[in-house]
């Protein structure tokens, strides 16, 4: 029963996201120029970091090439969480709209089915950057592609699951969008810069409160060697994270009182 | 006939005086957004430190740390007091509003650029107040001398190249309905080659070359080189490109405007 179950949770998340994928491809023009905006972007601010190690060779141990990593480890796990699951930037809009009936209606996880209804087409943009940068200075071998996906993978869930907890503060205060946004967009922030430039208490909440630095290091925690109290910390926090992002949610949901509006998912 | 000048004038100061009381009402809003601000300050502040090595009197590129995190300060403040003037024309094209903004006795540019001076006014000035509250706290105040009076001086030359900028994109929208693509080009042009992230002195040579050239130079790094290290020989040079952009900007404008209204079809309004 419990296999039928989660066989039926994957078929619906592999439709969903056929769906959402033909969905983005309806408006072929929209979506190449919509991901290839993201991706020049991303380069756009690797021009900055390249202008600024011509200055300054070594940052606090940082070269360019860990700075390259970092932005493709950052950029490619926002990517793969926004394409896959990209609602988890708009929980807190869509339970301030009352939108959440439709979902509840569902006979599936309230969850998975809000985070899975949406893809972003931006997003395809930064995952196809992560990969470019990876291929341009990432270490190649199985071992170093390995970890490099293990990196996305703690690196996506990491922005969305903290994402989620700002997001699902809208079941307690009402309109959270704007404060919601703001941690997000600060959380993004702080996972693009060397985690070694920050000193004394603001480094200790970037590995604990806001676990941006569990991100920001990989590429010297993770890809240039593995750090073992280094990887069992992001393994250990992501997961607290999620069950946090998870629980919240839930928790949240309980006081939710919907609105009286009439929708459907098409 | 300067009569006539002077009431129309009269109109169009009264959109920005409007445009400005409006904005007022926000305020609460416009202060909680700019903690957005203080981070991307704050992390600046450590990159910088970490780059100067935290040397104070290590001068680079004629900047010294405390130079290069006033002039961010300022960048920074420039470019968030900019009003989003293509998501504004946009929505007008797309809702059929403009419909009702064109057979006003106001022209459409004039209108839209006072509102934007009013709305910029005030997100500049608060901008610049959560900004300097950061740089004052890490950094301390340096000798501006007469550096802040060429700062608002050349500000409204900024706000101003800005605008146009922005509305020759904006224009677009008579013919596309969609400009968010160019805009966000405009955008990240102003970033890099507009010295918001780095002052010109720190670029190549090559691309301090290219950057002379075109007008993104006039928006950010003008005023904020000249408020942290102010020099009498530039001001006026400064002053005339800057207006000389304005000039050759506001033709662009108006030909594109006057072509594209032909263009135009109203559905709603």
């Amino acid at each position: 029963m419990r296999k039928s179950t989660a066989s039926g949770t994957l078929r619906y998340l592999l439709t969903c996201w056929k769906l959402n994928a033909a969905g983005a491809m309806e408006f072929r023009l929209s979506f190449f120029l919509t991901a290839g905006m993201m991706f020049i972007n991303n380069c756009i601010w690797l021009v900055f970091w390249g202008i600024f190690f011509t200055k300054f060779p070594v940052v606090n141990g940082w070269e360019l090439r860990d700075v390259m990593l970092m932005w493709a480890v950052a950029a490619g796990g926002f990517g793969w969480a926004n394409m896959l699951f990209g609602n988890f930037t708009r929980v807190a809009a869509i339970t301030a709209a009352g939108q959440l009936d439709v979902y509840l209606t569902q006979p599936k996880p309230v969850l998975l089915s809000v985070l899975a209804s949406r893809m972003s087409l931006m997003a395809i943009g930064d995952f196809m950057f992560g990969w470019v940068i990876y291929g341009l200075v990432g270490d190649h071998s199985l071992r170093g592609l390995a970890l490099f996906m293990l990196g996305l993978l703690i690196s996506g869930l990491l922005i969305m699951f903290f994402t989620l907890v700002a997001n699902s503060l809208a079941f307690y205060i009402g309109n959270a969008e704007g404060l919601a946004f703001q941690v997000f967009n600060g959380f993004l922030a702080l996972t693009t810069y060397p985690t070694d430039i920050f000193r004394g208490g603001v480094r200790i909440i970037l590995f604990t409160l806001v676990p941006a630095g569990f991100i920001s290091y990989i590429p010297i925690g993770l890809l240039g060697g593995i750090q073992d109290s280094f990887l069992i910390g992001a393994l250990g926090i992501t997961a607290l994270v999620a069950g946090i992002g998870i629980a919240f949610f839930y928790h949240g949901l309980r006081r939710y009182t919907s609105g009286n509006q009439l929708g459907i998912r098409s | 006939m300067n009569n006539r000048l002077l009431l129309k004038w009269k109109k169009y100061e009264a959109v920005g005086i409007i445009t400005l009381r409006h904005q007022f009402a926000y305020i609460t809003d416009l202060l909680l957004r700019s903690v957005f601000l203080l981070l991307i300050l704050y992390i600046f502040i450590q990159l910088w430190q970490a780059a100067y090595q935290g040397d104070a009197d290590a001068v680079i590129a004629g900047f010294s740390l405390q130079q290069i995190i006033w002039y961010l300060v300022f960048a920074e403040a420039i470019t968030m007091a900019k009003p989003p003037i293509g998501a504004k024309i946009e929505e007008e094209v797309k809702s059929g509003d403009i419909a009702v903004r064109l057979i006003r006795p106001l022209s459409y540019v004039g209108f839209h650029y006072m509102s934007y001076m009013g709305e910029a006014t005030l997100r500049f000035f608060i901008h610049l107040a959560v900004g300097s509250s950061i740089a004052l706290s890490f950094m301390g105040a340096p000798e501006f001398g007469s550096g802040l009076a060429a700062l608002f001086m050349l500000s409204i030359g900024a706000f101003t190249v800005a605008f146009m900028l922005h509305m020759i994109i904006a224009l677009f929208a008579f013919w596309l309905e969609e400009t968010r693509g160019l805009e966000f080009v405009m955008q990240k042009l102003q970033f890099t080659v507009g010295g918001m992230l780095l002052p010109l002195e720190m670029m190549p040579e090559w691309l301090q070359r290219i950057c002379a050239w075109l007008p993104f130079q006039t928006v950010l790094y003008f005023p904020a080189k000249m408020a942290v290290a102010y020099d009498a020989k530039l001001l006026i040079p400064y002053l005339a490109i800057q207006w000389g952009w304005v000039v050759v900007l506001a033709v662009v404008v108006i030909m594109t405007y006057r072509t594209g209204v032909k263009k135009l079809h109203v559905n709603g309004g």
